[in-house]
């Protein structure tokens, strides 16, 4: 087990390098760059060419790439050049407003995604159901963005419940945590139900009603737990993603995070800023998606069994 | 029924947090909704910036400022005189101000401050000057290279606020981002890039322009200004009282905000410009005929009162039509006239084929039609394109990416028409868009005239006086204009809105936009 | 009627929630394919002295800011969402496909680089890979296109490995290999058509996936260029006029949701009916 981690982590490297490659080279393959957007009314080709020079900019690509891989595994990576301050600084200012967006997110969609999902199990085909089903439905057909809006309006704007953006209170997290965990909800809540009704169809279960125990008794006490193991798979693999998921709703409730800083600093073409973003985003995923797996194992024996 | 329960307690503590952050509004404090072409600005460093928010002038103060009829008034100048030669000037300084670290404000400042601009992006506004001369301690003699009658409208910009050089020197690169130290009326406290600005009044400040009435310290005592990207988000924020004051306001919403009791619009005449340029060195538009003829068939008054409610002004020409510059001899004008665009095309030889696309040898007349992301640029250029279809014109649009425009402008050859827009309240953007020297970007009608450069040379360098400047770029601007390189569409007004519940705001605005001027003399109800 | 009825298509179809779904889909599908004889007006016809009319007789849904007919861009609509969405993911299951035989029927060396390929954009969501190719490539159809089926290769493909390493081991495939059938011959005649069906589902399913990204992609100001209609770029151009004329973002979104939902139906019906729901789960 513990050589099983430790070879994970060592496969990170050789990844973590090639991601690096990637990224690099997909935000210079986009046409435009950081100058263009600093360059200002009334500067002079000489300014503009001064500008490349001082940052870099008219060196090949090969030594741009080594210079930034350089300083990244000595721990810096770097300073925006539009933004103007060191995108460590930058990501340590968005990271945990994304993280705290979604965690909240996660967490949310998780126990109701579960209670709705075994709630609909039991009481299959019944208006409990029903209303769940459509409940799964509604969260994964409509846009995040249209049903981000349609909440702000009803709940900010109609019944002033909740502020309508921004990250200055607590209170601003419900609405769009509401939003992305109802499309988590709808995922966790189908898989539950799926899992579980899956699990009962199982002999020892029958064995269970034979025995005389009452049907709420089963579900609850034998179903639930072995219909986890599926719904931890699903969700073991949608950790890596609790960061990176909110790009579009951070835009619609203009607040700060790694989606917005992501998009601002792509719409501006500052290359450190959207390096080390996608970089964070492709190590959040990672060892997001490690974590998952050490979950399933200490949720499974048999997947302990195998990995020896 | 402990498994129904848990979302339900959920549910009612997000309720009971509602509550009990629904405190009462701290006095004096006011939230403003920057700007949304001034969103994103990266430092509050004037020296070294290209892009600043109204923050600046609120922490910094300026030499000149100037009021809504482009006029000069002193601030931290109180007097300036040139030599008529142009070849000098003399400013008298103000007594008895200071930066906000205590240090004091008098013409050595002036000698650290003007060198501190070269090899900077904004030098080009200080490069006419060759010396500084300290006369005494509150006046300075500027010797210059060559005349510049743009002086005083450069020192009027953000990027010529006077920060205090103890601070400058001591956080360096770090100025403007975790310390911006002036002597403005505002004291910078923090800076959330891309999110917020937090400013707390500075309580000795008494040195405030004659524009504003009140002569200081401010009347609001912490001012908060947050940049919010989605239109709609921010006019939300307005309703419900989470923002003061919107400092642009979308079209789309100005009836909504005057529909709405406690809120009020105000509209400013415009520092804006929506235009058209031709691309002069491809076919078809190297026939100037083909050109006039397009410029022709924009619609500019359907699309002012259909697009933006009727607010703002056509444009006709190259300028801002407060500028001096704008107001040419009206034959140069370019307005709506589709019977002669299509006379035109018909001269040239494109004749209207089926579908009603002309066509010439066989060659359907199929342009392009660039435009930016934004809500403004896609719809103007989507009224343009059927417009243009009217006369028989087939425009394909793209709407490219605002930061891979530029880029795609200096292929040279890739576009032939495009909507663009630029902000900017000075004649000399006749140089920075059309001069021989700048083809692609920013010259995108890639025109190189011989004729041209030569008035371009006269009114850029060869004005002595601010009335000769004015003269020689109306000229300019003439052959411009008849030379067909562009369409004029639109000037946008500005407008901003504010809630009349929270914030008194004078009836007359001050300077060319909503800005210290102004701010000054706003209270917090 | 035996014969269809019993295909797994056919049980889905019986159902009502299959039968419903289906008849919804076909309905979105004739109004595409049929646009310019269904569509009251043309798409393009602006008429700027009638902009932000609410529903009407003229006008079923109403007109937008440049007075176009709002029913009419809906259907037109249906073509751009529709044939963006299908084309996308056809095109990656295609790829995914081979790419995942590819990894799973060769193992080792090759399964490795490939499979650090894919979970490469594995790791990024779909909205970020999107814009990020729309952005290289410029706005446009077919980048739009190609943005989105990069976007799910990584699905298509870690599902093709997944049932193909599952049925590699089986004993018809040792016996075809033993009879002297050759690399192409055993992926092509048997991994493939085995493993096809819960590919395939996954593909019906994601193509509603696909719809909403289509959608995010024009909220976002990218993808099809105006005046072609997109469901995606009419609610963002509509959400600036939300007080105004609400039916601008109405209609469209309906749409989108009964597209999708149709869409999303009918997979779970077929998915039922072929009780593939276990195979699926590798996703």
């Amino acid at each position: 087990m513990f050589v099983y981690l430790i070879r994970r982590l060592l496969l990170l490297l050789p990844v973590f390098l090639a991601v690096s490659v990637v990224v690099f080279m997909i935000i210079h393959l986009v046409p435009g760059d950081p100058i263009d957007n600093m360059v200002q009314i009334g500067a002079s080709p000489q300014q503009r060419a001064i500008l490349v020079a001082r940052y870099g900019l008219d060196q090949p690509l090969l030594v741009q790439y080594g210079v930034w891989l350089r300083n990244m595994l000595g721990g810096d990576l770097g300073d925006a050049i539009v933004m103007r301050q060191p995108v460590i600084d930058l990501i340590a200012e968005n990271l945990p407003h994304s993280l705290r967006l979604g965690g909240l997110a996660f967490l949310f969609s998780t126990i109701v995604g579960i209670t709705t999902g075994a709630l609909a199990a039991i009481y299959k085909d019944s208006w409990i159901d029903r209303s769940v089903m459509t409940l799964i439905l509604l969260g994964s057909t409509l846009p995040s963005f249209w049903l981000g809006l349609l909440l702000i309006l009803l709940f900010a704007v109609q019944l002033e419940w909740f502020p309508v953006s921004g990250a200055r209170s607590w209170t601003a997290l419900v609405l769009p945590v509401l939003t992305i965990g109802l499309h988590g909800v709808a995922l966790v809540s189908r898989v539950t139900r799926a899992a579980m009704l899956d699990v009962g169809r199982r002999d020892f279960v029958l064995m269970l009603h034979a025995k005389g125990l009452s049907h709420r008794r089963i579900q609850l006490q034998h179903v639930l737990r072995h219909a986890l193991l599926p719904v931890a798979t699903i969700l073991s693999l949608r950790i890596g993603w609790i960061v990176g998921g909110a790009v579009t709703i951070e835009f619609v409730f203009a607040r700060p995070g790694l989606g917005s800083l992501l998009i601002t600093s792509l719409a501006q073409r500052d290359y450190p800023v959207v390096q080390g973003c996608l970089l964070m985003l492709a190590m959040a995923v990672m060892l997001g998606t490690l974590l998952g797996d050490l979950v399933q194992a200490a949720m499974d024996p048999r997947i302990r069994e195998q990995l020896r | 029924m402990t498994v129904l329960t848990r979302p339900l307690k959920v549910l009612v503590l997000a309720m009971a947090s509602t509550m009990i952050s629904v405190a009462p509004a701290i006095a004096q404090d006011a939230v403003f909704v920057i700007n949304a072409r001034e969103a994103g600005s990266p430092t509050y460093n004037p020296i070294k910036g290209t892009k600043l928010n109204v923050g600046n002038n609120l922490i910094f103060d300026r030499m000149v400022v100037q009021d809504a009829d482009q006029s000069f008034h002193g601030q931290l100048a109180t007097s300036w005189e040139s030599a008529p030669d142009g070849m000098s000037w003399t400013f008298k300084l103000r007594k008895g101000v200071k930066f906000h670290d205590g240090e004091p404000f008098n013409a050595k400042v002036i000698e650290w401050w003007l060198p501190k601009y070269k090899g900077t992006e904004n030098a080009f506004m200080t490069d006419a000057i060759d010396k500084v001369v300290i006369v005494d301690d509150h006046t300075v003699k500027l010797l210059m290279k060559n005349p510049d009658p743009s002086l005083l409208l450069n020192m009027a910009t953000s990027f010529m606020g006077i920060p205090s050089p103890k601070s400058y020197e001591a956080l360096g690169d770090k100025f403007g981002v975790t310390g911006a130290v002036g002597s403005g009326p505002f004291k910078f406290e923090s800076f959330t890039i891309g999110q917020q600005t937090k400013l707390v009044r500075n309580d000795d400040y008494r040195w405030a322009s004659g524009l504003s009435i009140n002569q200081g310290p401010a009347k609001i005592k912490r001012l908060t200004l947050r940049e919010i990207a989605e239109e709609s988000t921010a006019f939300l924020e307005l309703k419900t009282g989470g923002v003061d004051m919107l400092l642009s306001v979308p079209t789309d919403f100005m009836p909504r905000i005057e529909a709405e009791k406690t809120l009020k619009a105000v509209v400013l005449p415009g520092t804006e410009v929506f235009y058209m340029p031709i691309n002069t060195s491809v076919a078809p538009f190297t026939d100037i005929k083909v050109r006039e003829a397009v410029a022709l068939a924009v619609n500019q008054k359907e699309i002012q009162m259909s697009l933006f409610g009727g607010l703002g002004a056509v444009a006709n020409n190259f300028l801002v039509s407060s500028l001096q510059e704008s107001k040419i001899n009206p034959k140069f004008n370019i307005s709506y006239n589709p019977e002669r665009a299509k006379k035109l095309l018909d001269e040239a030889g494109w004749a209207v084929g089926s579908g009603g696309i002309r066509a010439k040898s066989g060659t359907p007349l199929t342009v392009k039609l660039w435009t930016q992301n934004g809500t403004q640029f896609k719809r103007v250029t989507e009224v343009i394109q059927a417009q243009l279809k009217a006369i028989g014109v087939n425009a394909e649009i793209t709407v490219q990416d605002p930061a891979s425009i530029n880029a795609m402008y200096k292929k040279k050859t890739d576009h032939q028409l495009a909507v663009r827009a630029y902000d900017y309240t000075n004649a000399d953007i006749l140089d920075w868009f059309f001069s021989g020297t700048r083809l692609g970007y920013p010259n995108v009608s890639m025109w190189n005239d011989p004729n041209a450069e030569e008035l371009n040379a006269k009114a850029m360098k060869g004005s002595r006086t601010w009335e000769e400047r004015v003269a020689n770029f109306k000229s300019y601007h003439e052959y411009v204009m008849s030379q067909f390189v562009f369409a004029p569409i639109y000037q946008p007004t500005q407008s901003f809105a504010y809630s009349q519940a929270r914030l008194k705001v004078p009836e007359k605005i001050r300077g060319i936009k909503m800005a210290t001027q102004t701010i000054m003399d706003i209270e917090v109800k | 009627m035996g014969r269809i009825r019993g295909s797994a298509p056919g049980r889905a179809l019986c159902t009502w929630r299959g039968g419903l779904s289906a008849g919804c889909l076909m309905l979105v599908a004739l109004a595409a394919l049929l646009a310019p004889w269904v569509a009251p007006y043309a798409y393009d016809i602006q008429n700027l002295s009638a902009t932000n009319q609410a529903p009407s007789l003229a006008h079923w849904l109403g007109t937008d800011e440049f007075g176009r007919d709002v029913l009419s861009r809906i259907i037109y609509g249906a073509r751009t969402s529709l044939s963006v969405a299908m084309a996308a993911i056809g095109v990656s299951v295609l790829m995914g496909m081979c790419l995942g035989a590819a990894a799973a029927y060769f193992g080792g060396a090759l399964d490795r680089a490939i499979s650090a390929v894919v979970d490469l954009t594995w790791s990024f969501p779909e909205v970020l890979i999107a814009l990020i190719f729309v952005a290289i490539l410029g706005p446009g159809l077919y980048s739009t296109m190609i943005a989105i089926s990069i976007a799910y290769l990584a699905q298509f493909s870690r599902l093709t490995r997944a049932q193909i390493l599952a049925i590699k081991g089986e004993t018809y495939i040792e016996a075809a290999t033993s009879l002297g059938g050759g690399h192409l011959h055993i992926v092509f005649r048997h991994l493939l058509p085995n493993s096809l069906t819960p590919v395939i589902v996954a593909g019906m399913l994601a193509t509603g996936d696909a719809i909403i990204l289509e959608a995010t992609l024009g909220f976002f100001g990218l993808g099809i260029q105006p005046p072609k209609p997109s469901w995606g770029a009419m609610m963002s151009s509509g959400t600036a006029q939300i007080f105004l004329a609400p039916w601008t973002i109405i209609g469209p979104g309906v749409a989108i949701a009964l597209a999708v939902l149709s869409i999303n139906q009918f997979g779970d019906a077929l998915i039922d009916a072929l009780d593939i729901r276990s195979k699926l789960r590798e996703t």
